[in-house]
């Protein structure tokens, strides 16, 4: 709790801060720009992860565990591997820009690890697993008796997926996306990486500290950072709820 | 195999596996008893001025280790301001304007080392706040055979090309010295003075449309390598890359001309190990250290340790003499000021 305390000291003892943060500029977008790109990942990465998920938590299939260790790697890395993971792909020499070039001639998407869409494409790659694993895990408890009967009355898959399923999981669905949400709001070494001039929250706080010593702009910023993450994650709970 | 055997063993492997990753690490590894001898220098990057192959030497001749560092010198004169009260670090390297600037505050205490004399004035603080180990100069390296068609730039006209999109970086002003000499000497050079950011900043916008990246960590690899074909940074480390490392790599000394940059050296106030630093900084000026530097072509502050074979590897003299010397104390009092109009201007701005 100290830490918490003296960063919001640092912040309410130059009231100017908050000003400065809210203000048109560099820190307000920074915000905004967290804020949609976090929103954004978090609602693809739960859509995209939805059908694995439940494949994980249904059914029994050859090296599934595999697969699921497999998943679930890319949680372990830290931001900063990821985002150089993304230069290694996509980066100007990357290795899909080279596979384009041998196959169409053209190389392809050089470069574009260092855009909005590569930094997107990090946030996803480290979101989708947090998304299946937490899905997963509603899954389980999902009562087959309820699929069943529905299959009884004539129900195809899909339809079953839609209106037994989601129905059935959408709090799990609200609370994987609020999951998924805050770890995208507080990611930094992705785009301490990646970023070019979109900038993020994290990365404004980042400069303020080691490049102006600005403990006030820095503090405001984290908690107008977390106050964000916690009221759109309120948000996500009471539709859960 | 009964499941508390596979336990066991799973953890015998995790603990094999984690001290293998942690052994080869020098800042974790337990100083024998008795023995205290290490010297903690803020931003000691391997491959930046040779630091990698100084440090070696160093530990070789003395037994003294010193950790490398990968802050920049902004980063590490923040570190240094931070940890005031609890200091960590015996010392620091900085581009020249930055090291001035930490002088200033207060993060130095005074120390001639052993060769004082043999620094030229300029390059030195008189009360011994901060002294030069060696300069560099601005420069454009170039990793010919990642330039894709695209012929040599000659000039920073001739970096706003549209054949160059894409191809550029320079590092984050706000996170190295480095970048924050090329800057505010291209201001300069644009036009504009210490309170006049505008000529500079309006280039820098233009070329923002051919720059790949800002890094804020080194990626003197990744030109090597080509990711990035140009980068403007020190003209040692382009030599390093085409000498040392035999990389497709020239350097140019931009027509329009170019700046040079006193790297700089201080002893932290309230350094942990002040008398095993003194005797560090006493060794860097000596010739085997000052010819150990210049394997990375940073030019040494001491006259007549750059060996002969080295010397002639630079670019000939005609092309430094288009490279001018700035002002360290107006560079110091505009640091903050230019650092944020980069932010607002380049950088921040969301695209």
């Amino acid at each position: 709790m100290w830490p918490l305390v003296r960063l919001a000291a640092g912040a309410f003892a130059s009231p100017g801060a908050f000003l400065q943060v809210l203000a048109a500029g560099r820190y307000r977008t920074s915000l905004v720009n967290s804020l949609a790109l976090s929103t954004a990942a978090a609602f693809v990465s739960v859509a995209i992860a939805i059908v694995p998920a439940w494949v994980f938590a249904r059914e029994r299939f050859p090296a599934r565990n595999l697969a699921r260790t497999a998943v679930s790697l890319p949680l372990t890395f830290s931001g900063v591997l990821v985002g150089f993971l993304v230069i290694v792909m996509l980066g100007r020499i990357g290795a899909v820009p080279k596979l384009a070039g041998f196959l169409t001639g053209r190389e392809l998407f050089a470069g574009s690890a260092y855009t909005l869409a590569g930094l997107f494409l990090a946030y996803l790659y480290f979101e989708i697993p947090r998304a299946v694993m937490t899905l997963e895990a509603a899954f389980r408890h999902f009562p087959p008796e309820l699929d069943a009967a529905a299959r009884s009355l004539g129900a195809g898959p899909i339809a079953r997926l839609l209106h037994v399923t989601l129905p059935y999981a959408a709090p799990a669905l609200y609370s994987t996306l609020a999951v998924t949400f805050s770890a995208s709001m507080g990611s930094f070494g992705v785009a301490l990486v990646l970023a070019r001039r979109f900038t993020v929250a994290p990365l404004e706080i980042y400069t303020e500290l080691t490049a102006f010593l600005n403990d006030a702009v820095a503090g405001a910023l984290c908690i107008a950072l977390a106050a964000l993450t916690f009221g759109v994650d309120r948000l996500f709970a009471r539709r859960a709820a | 195999m009964p499941r508390i055997v596979s336990g066991a063993l799973l953890r015998i492997c995790l603990g094999v596996v984690v001290a293998a990753v942690l052994a080869p690490c020098p800042a974790l590894a337990l100083p024998a008893a008795g023995e205290d001898r290490t010297v903690v220098q803020y931003d000691c990057i391997p491959n930046y001025a040779n630091w990698g192959g100084v440090t070696a030497l160093y530990k070789q001749v003395t037994g003294v280790t010193v950790p490398p560092d990968p802050k920049g010198s902004s980063v590490a004169m923040a570190a240094l301001e931070k940890e005031k009260d609890n200091p960590v670090a015996d010392c620091a390297y900085y581009s020249g304007a930055i090291g001035y600037q930490a002088a200033q505050k207060g993060l130095h205490q005074p120390y001639k080392p052993k060769g004082w004399e043999k620094i030229p004035d300029a390059l030195k603080d008189p009360n011994g706040l901060w002294w030069t180990v060696h300069t560099g100069t601005i420069a454009l390296v170039v990793n010919t055979k990642a330039l894709g068609g695209a012929r040599i730039p000659r000039s920073f006209a001739d970096l706003l090309e549209p054949a160059y999109k894409g191809k550029i970086a320079y590092d984050d002003p706000t996170w190295g010295g480095t970048s924050f000499t090329f800057v505010y000497g291209l201001n300069e050079l644009m036009g504009g003075t210490d309170k006049d950011f505008r000529p500079g900043l309006s280039y820098l916008r233009k070329l923002d449309a051919n720059v790949s990246s800002y890094p804020r960590e080194s990626i003197y690899n990744a030109v090597l390598r080509g990711e990035v074909p140009i980068w403007i940074n020190a003209d040692g480390n382009g030599y390093k890359m085409k000498y040392v490392d035999g990389g497709p790599v020239e350097v140019v000394i931009p027509a329009e001309g170019t700046f040079t940059m006193p790297l700089v050296m201080g002893l932290a106030a309230g350094a942990p190990h002040a008398d095993e630093a003194k005797r560090y900084f006493d060794w860097l000026l000596s010739a085997p250290a000052q010819a150990e530097f210049a394997k990375s072509f940073f030019r040494p502050v001491v006259a007549g340790t750059l060996p002969a074979e080295l010397a002639a590897k630079f670019l000939p003299d005609a092309d430094y003499r288009k490279a001018r010397a700035l002002d360290l104390s107006k560079m110091a009092a505009a640091a903050d000021a230019l650092k944020k109009a980069w932010l607002d201007e380049i950088r921040g701005t969301g695209r």
